[in-house]
């Protein structure tokens, strides 16, 4: 009763994509997250950020309901993780799986329509269309047939972000969706957050690099085991903050900080090349 | 025993074909489930389960006292799935890693197995006899109720794998991916470790469960060299497993003495070893060829920028050189000259031949029967587009390899 109520006063209930509350996971009794609340905003674009071994990826998974927290509360679109999850599509890492596996680019694809086809059925003409609508917008539609060994890391990225789109769900969760693409894959990825946003999607991503931040995203949730903040960019990424996250050592600090915030309607093009050198 | 005599027999001897059909269903059913314990990176949980099988078999009689194929099969399965969920348990413990689990499930349970066999051999029962040909297996031993035990049981097996297709695919490449999507992947994983549980219990007593795992394994691993594609693999496994099957038992149950696990383990072994040579893309010979290409092609690469180093050095670009000197710049002894023509065949170099009179003047310098090489203009207009991209191997068609983004340092 208590919990409920706290819930309710400190997020606007109606308001979040997804609600995490008091979330504390640990790994043998070592504490990975611990006691984090946050409110992720719908129709906006949020990044997860911190030092490596901050529990990002144990955030994502937790609201996935692939780990098991050890307490505290998760909402999404006001439904426990059970029920909620049908709404999320998950891209995952790209390292998570096996690219030797004996399939194709629109075999992994179609994955994505399993969930509403339900037990059972097979994916059939509508499903594959489905899939091949979603490897267009990533630029992929000239691979359908490729075996997935024959992609470079870029393209794998993109195929898992197809996958996701043709989950056609409402809540996007992506986990380090830019991590070691090239400068294509990038601008591909960069243009579907834009699209996505412009549905009224949301997309919670954890992000490494940190100069593009203010960038391709609205909101950000600085995290360390704790959440540090969270909020839109221009209010919570501040030096302070980053400093407090990231423990002092931050080596692009004095780029992030001095990088002008555009405040709406960013164009969907940003390009890494645009990223101030290391 | 000759191979035609073998091959009528298979046809037209009641116990040979029936021996052979349930070999073939059960080949085929091992070898296609094995596809999904091979790809799920499980291939040792085959010879823990079977392995765990032992002293359900030897309890299974001890019980009830019957040596009736379906009750053996049933205490086999019941400590296959025993073993099986030990397995899972110490893995899920998260102190020891999964191999190591498997270690210890397979060397525990097949211990007390043999312990209680020797225990039960020592028995004035002489009913016993022939229980510890599940060890090796022995296709004799199998009767018409038998197969038709593994050819019913089998075919539910399979009829499950292909209503499951799209679940256990999921499952097997990306679980994580499954769960998010709301696959119920605990219950997924029950259900295709227990169908694997099924095919091997139901092949002890033709295949022993020391060997039994082979079957799994085996064909998975060799239809792996020749296909992209799941079903292909596994449709491919199914037919290898079939095979090894048949064969195996063929030769176990005419030759007498011979044991079927051995010659099945044979058989298969064989089928992988011809894969792992010869198979398209995969094989080590498609290898071979394909690095022995690459190879020369940067030889002759080489061979054209050391021609075009020579042609700058003269006033008339088209001066021909004696293929000493291109060995001797190129450091080689062998394959100058099968480098040279491969340039000449692309248009690249020209040749002449070494003209007695010249060379008698003295005004050719080597042999006289050396050809004379010189660069031409499209080969000077390549080794300039080389200079640019440099010699090696080129990336294939698509995009160039990602060169990486920047990145906060760990």
């Amino acid at each position: 009763m208590e919990r409920a109520d706290r819930g309710a006063r400190r997020g606007d209930a109606s308001g979040a994509a997804i609600e995490v509350n008091d979330l504390t996971v640990a790994y043998r009794e070592q504490p990975v997250l611990w006691d984090v609340d946050v409110a992720f905003r719908k129709g906006v674009l949020t990044a997860i950020v911190g030092p490596n071994g901050a529990g990002k990826t144990t955030l994502i998974q937790s609201i996935l309901g692939l780990v098991r927290p050890a307490a505290g509360r998760i909402r999404i679109l006001g439904q426990p993780v059970r029920e909620g999850r049908r709404s999320v599509a998950y891209v995952p890492q790209r390292g998570s799986v096996d690219w030797d596996f004996p399939t194709s680019v629109l075999d992994v694809v179609t994955m994505g329509t399993y969930g509403r086809l339900g037990w059972i059925r097979r994916p059939g003409r509508r499903e594959r269309a489905a899939a091949m609508e979603a490897l267009g917008k990533v630029g992929m539609e000239a691979f359908e047939g490729r075996q997935i060994r024959q992609l470079s890391g870029g393209q794998q990225q993109r195929v898992f972000l197809a996958r996701a789109l043709v989950q056609d769900a409402p809540i996007y969760l992506m986990d380090e969706p830019f991590q070691g693409v090239d400068a294509r894959t990038e601008a591909a990825i960069v243009e579907v957050l834009g699209d996505l946003r412009a549905r009224g999607d949301t997309v919670i991503a954890v992000h490494h690099a940190l100069q593009s931040v203010p960038e391709y995203f609205d909101d950000v949730v600085l995290l360390n085991v704790r959440r540090i903040a969270s909020g839109p960019v221009q209010e919570v990424f501040t030096e302070a903050n980053l400093r407090t996250c990231y423990g002092g050592r931050v080596p692009f600090l004095q780029a992030v900080t001095e990088r002008p915030a555009p405040a709406t309607g960013r164009p969907a093009t940003g390009r890494p090349e645009d990223a101030p050198p290391p | 025993m000759s191979l035609p005599d073998l091959l009528h027999g298979l046809l037209f001897d009641f116990t040979l074909r029936t021996v052979a059909l349930g070999a073939a269903v059960l080949g085929a059913l091992a070898g296609a489930l094995g596809c999904f314990a091979v790809l799920r990176q499980q291939s040792l949980l085959g010879d823990a389960i079977s392995h765990a099988a032992l002293p359900g078999i030897v309890l299974a009689f001890v019980l009830t006292g019957s040596r009736a194929t379906p009750v053996l099969v049933l205490g086999a399965g019941i400590a296959g799935w025993i073993g099986t969920l030990a397995v899972m348990a110490i893995v899920r413990g998260g102190r020891l890693p999964e191999d190591t689990a498997l270690g210890i499930v397979l060397s525990v349970f097949f211990g007390f197995g043999m312990v209680l066999l020797t225990w039960v051999q020592g028995r004035p029962d002489a009913r016993q006899a022939g229980l510890d040909t599940f060890l090796f297996g022995q296709a004799a031993t199998v009767l018409p109720g038998d197969v038709a035990l593994v050819a019913g049981v089998g075919s539910v097996a399979g009829l499950i794998t292909i209503l499951f297709w799209k679940e256990f695919k999921l499952l097997t490449f990306d679980p994580d991916y499954a769960t998010a999507l709301g696959l119920p992947l605990r219950r997924v994983d029950f259900l295709l470790t227990g169908l694997l549980v099924v095919a091997i219990v139901l092949g002890l007593q033709m295949v022993g469960v020391v060997l039994m795992s082979a079957l799994v394994v085996a064909p998975a691993a060799a239809a792996r060299q020749w296909t992209d594609s799941l079903r292909t693999m596994v449709l491919l496994a199914a037919v290898i497993g079939a095979g090894a099957g048949v064969t195996g038992a063929a030769i176990s149950a005419t030759a007498r003495g011979v044991p079927t696990g051995p010659t099945i383990v044979l058989v298969a072994s064989a089928v992988v070893a011809f894969s792992l040579l010869a198979a398209p893309r995969r094989g080590l010979v498609a290898e071979m060829l394909r690095s022995a290409r690459v190879r020369r092609r940067i030889r002759a690469d080489a061979m054209l920028m050391d021609l075009y180093a020579l042609s700058r050095q003269h006033v008339e670009p088209g001066h021909p050189h004696p293929v000493a000197t291109l060995q001797a710049m190129s450091g080689r002894e062998r394959g100058v000259s099968a480098s040279l023509r491969s340039l000449e065949a692309r248009g690249w170099a020209v040749h002449t031949e070494g003209d007695r009179a010249e060379h008698a003047a003295g005004r050719l310098p080597g042999a006289s029967s050396d050809r004379h090489w010189a660069i031409t203009e499209a080969g000077r207009i390549r080794a300039r587009q080389l200079l640019e991209t440099g010699v090696g191997p080129r990336p294939g068609p698509g995009e160039p390899a990602e060169p990486g983004s920047p990145e906060v340092p760990a």
